[in-house]
């Protein structure tokens, strides 16, 4: 930290509204001169009560209030809802629908990966680069309108399998894809690693020493690209990736320029995760019938989202509904380590360092009630809820 | 009134005056436009006149016709006058540089240093603008863009003195005079000064990778956020016709400006020339990131600045005239 002071710390507020955060949360900065001396987060502007919403509708109809938690991680919500609630039947899907919930999840690491990319561009002020990666990008998202019918909430899990199953003919399709994207994909590779203003603006911003990310419980890419080796698909296998061998990809250089290249060479990962699902995805049925009614118990579920590890808790009491469901998102996980990165940076750079965590707030804020003086905590009930919505 | 002054009247407001250099300023951020959106693979405008020509047009009609607001805490005259000379500024310079012959409807020895003069002008009313919104990030913007101003002043004074050292004099209409009567144009004799000029340009019309001063996703629209309706519309004008001076001023002291080959009329060659300016900007533009302000400061003292005097020590060696 720089010791020379410019005179007064001037407050700089960054959003709910600012064109460099897609979503409302609010930062306030302190700035002495050009240079961040303190960071204060204020979580909560998006809270839209999806907990309390879980306890009032079915098993069933869950799943699809799962997907809406995230617009662009949608299928690893289902996959973790789905993960809970077969944990708490004591069934496990059929081995094909566990391959094509791994295709599926890779595919749409590869399109939120890919619109991480287009937005870090966006914010150093490469338009080009932004515009190309959402072009090549869209390839990802055709595919899943062929496999889904929908780009955005694809639907495909259910409890104990899968919706749909992904035909012989469409397999040649997503290969296909899929070789565009790699060579497309290497390209941006080699841009990112050579191109100098991409260099000046990334390497050496918002650094976050491996000690500083594991204590801070950053989670995913951004943890891995602090070069430490964690990922909940190889830590705790779920769905098929137990049988698929692939790598972990870290990388030591802790800024942000690392983080960019962790997310691409993640995505090149994902592409011959899916090659080999394809080609080894074995035959049969892909869903199992399961009771509308669970039996009671509580379990924890996670997940490898596209930005890091997904937790779900589920607690259900023999009926149709369950009786608390709770939501940790990755976002929620790297806030404190952001703050770390964000200490000490350039006014400039405020909003690739933000952009770096690839943030997801809406998914994130979740409230609970708290005196902070005498401590107390309560609930409220929907109608509570909706009365404070309302006003 | 004579038929003289009501011709000079006419030259001043029609052509190549107020009327063909705002005509041409719409018409030439179109072109940027539409280039800009062509490199990276979008259409651009579309729908307003043929390939959307008409847009630049249409957009400033539109804003002319919104609510102006002007923030409660604004310092209100520098505020209100501010987009005003922000926008007549480029427009004056505009008439020094020849534009439909070799000559510039107003020239004498020295507008060279005046032109200098307007383009630090342009500059200190981004200052005043930006610091008289008192908004945040209006402040920065205002701030940055001083400080660019320290960065990119300097080489661009010493690659406009390139030319004027080899041609022998200070004004831009005898620089273009020089080079078409000794036939040769200044780019090829100086292409260093060339470089630097261009590259100077992109700081001072706050394109990327310098337009550090708006970085949208830094500081919303920097010294621009608080204007609006007709002020915004003013200040859009103003930076279309910077464009313009900009192109207008690189065709004049390296590209030979106006020339009159064989039929074509001068004014056409000189579009051409500026047209291709404009395309070179463009791409630029498409192909960098951001620099941060201290990155874009320091890089220009390191290297433009070193750069532009050893051009002009080359031209005092007998290298490039």
């Amino acid at each position: 930290m720089r010791k020379v002071r410019y005179g007064s710390i001037i407050k700089v507020p960054f959003g709910p509204q600012h064109p460099a955060l897609k979503e409302p949360e609010n930062f306030m900065f302190e700035i002495d001169g050009d240079i961040v001396v303190g960071v204060h987060p204020r979580i909560g502007y998006n809270h839209r009560g999806i907990e309390k919403a879980f306890e009032r509708r079915t098993y069933l109809q869950n799943i699809y209030l799962a997907e809406r938690i995230c617009g662009i991680c949608s299928d690893a919500h289902t996959t973790c809802y789905t993960q809970a609630i077969e944990n708490l039947l004591g069934v496990e899907a059929p081995p094909r629908a566990r391959y094509i919930r791994v295709i599926i999840a890779e595919l749409e690491r590869i399109h939120s990966h890919g619109l991480w990319v287009g937005i870090a561009a966006h914010e150093i002020g490469f338009d080009t680069l932004f515009m190309y990666v959402w072009r090549d990008r869209e390839v990802v998202m055709d595919l899943f309108e062929t496999l889904s019918g929908n780009r955005v909430h694809y639907a495909m899990n259910t409890i104990g399998g899968v919706r749909r199953d992904i035909p012989a003919d469409t397999v040649p399709k997503i290969k296909h894809g899929m070789d565009f994207l790699e060579k497309r994909l290497k390209y941006y590779l080699n841009v990112v690693q050579n191109e100098q203003t991409i260099l000046k603006r990334t390497s050496g911003v918002g650094i976050l020493k491996p000690k500083d990310a594991v204590e801070l419980c950053a989670v995913g890419p951004t943890l891995r690209a602090s070069g430490v080796k964690n990922d909940v698909r190889v830590d705790d296998p779920y769905a098929a990736y137990d049988e698929i061998p692939f790598n972990v990809v870290t990388h030591d250089g802790c800024d942000v320029l690392s983080r960019i290249i962790v997310r691409c060479e993640e995505m090149l990962e994902s592409i011959n995760i899916i090659r080999y699902a394809l080609d080894h995805m074995p035959e049969g049925m892909i869903r199992v019938r399961v009771p509308m009614a669970v039996p009671p118990g509580e379990t924890v579920s996670r997940v490898e989202a596209p930005r890091g590890e997904l937790i779900h808790y589920a607690k259900s009491n023999g009926t149709t509904k369950p009786e608390r469901y709770k939501v940790r998102s990755p976002t929620l996980g790297n806030i404190p380590a952001l703050c770390k990165m964000l200490m000490g940076a350039h006014i400039a750079d405020i909003p690739i360092v933000l952009a770096g965590i690839d943030p997801c707030f809406a998914c994130m804020d979740r409230m609970t009630f708290i005196d902070d003086k005498t401590n107390k905590k309560w609930v409220w009930t929907m109608q509570q809820l909706r009365r404070k919505t309302r006003k | 009134m004579t038929t003289e002054t009501f011709l000079i009247i006419l030259q001043i407001l029609v052509f190549p005056g107020a009327f063909f250099l705002f005509a041409l300023a719409f018409l030439y951020e179109w072109v940027d436009r539409k280039v800009l959106a062509r490199i990276q693979s979008r259409y651009g405008p579309l729908y307003t006149g043929p390939s959307g020509i008409l847009q630049p047009l249409a957009d400033f009609l539109k804003l002319l016709s919104k609510e102006d607001i002007v923030p409660m805490a604004a310092d209100k005259i520098l505020f209100t006058l501010a987009p005003v000379f922000y926008a007549v500024l480029p427009l004056t310079s505009l008439f020094i540089v020849p534009v439909a012959s070799q000559k510039s409807l107003v020239m004498f020895e020295g507008d060279l240093i005046f032109v200098m003069f307007t383009s630090a002008l342009m500059i200190l009313t981004v200052f005043i603008a930006g610091y008289s919104s008192t908004s945040r990030f209006s402040l920065i913007g205002g701030v940055r863009a001083a400080l660019q101003m320290i960065g990119f002043e300097i080489p661009i004074s010493l690659a406009m003195i390139g030319p004027a050292i080899a041609a022998g004099s200070l004004s831009i209409s005898n620089i273009v005079q020089w080079q078409q009567t000794s036939l040769q144009w200044t780019v090829w004799l100086q292409p260093i000064g060339f470089a630097v000029f261009v590259v100077c340009s992109l700081a001072e019309m706050e394109f990327v990778p310098f337009d550090i001063p708006e970085a949208e996703t830094e500081i919303v629209a920097g010294w621009r956020t608080e204007f609006s309706g007709r002020k915004l519309a003013l200040l859009r004008l103003g930076r279309d016709l910077e464009l313009v001076l900009a192109s207008a001023l690189l065709t004049s002291l390296y590209l030979a400006g106006p020339q009159q080959v064989w039929l074509i009329p001068p004014v056409v060659t000189f579009m051409i020339k500026t047209a291709f300016v404009v395309l070179m900007f463009s791409l630029l533009r498409a192909i960098f990131a951001r620099f941060r302000i201290d990155q874009m400061v320091s890089g220009m003292w390191k290297y433009l600045v070193p750069l532009a005097i050893l051009q002009v020590i080359l031209i005092q060696l007998g290298i490039g005239r």
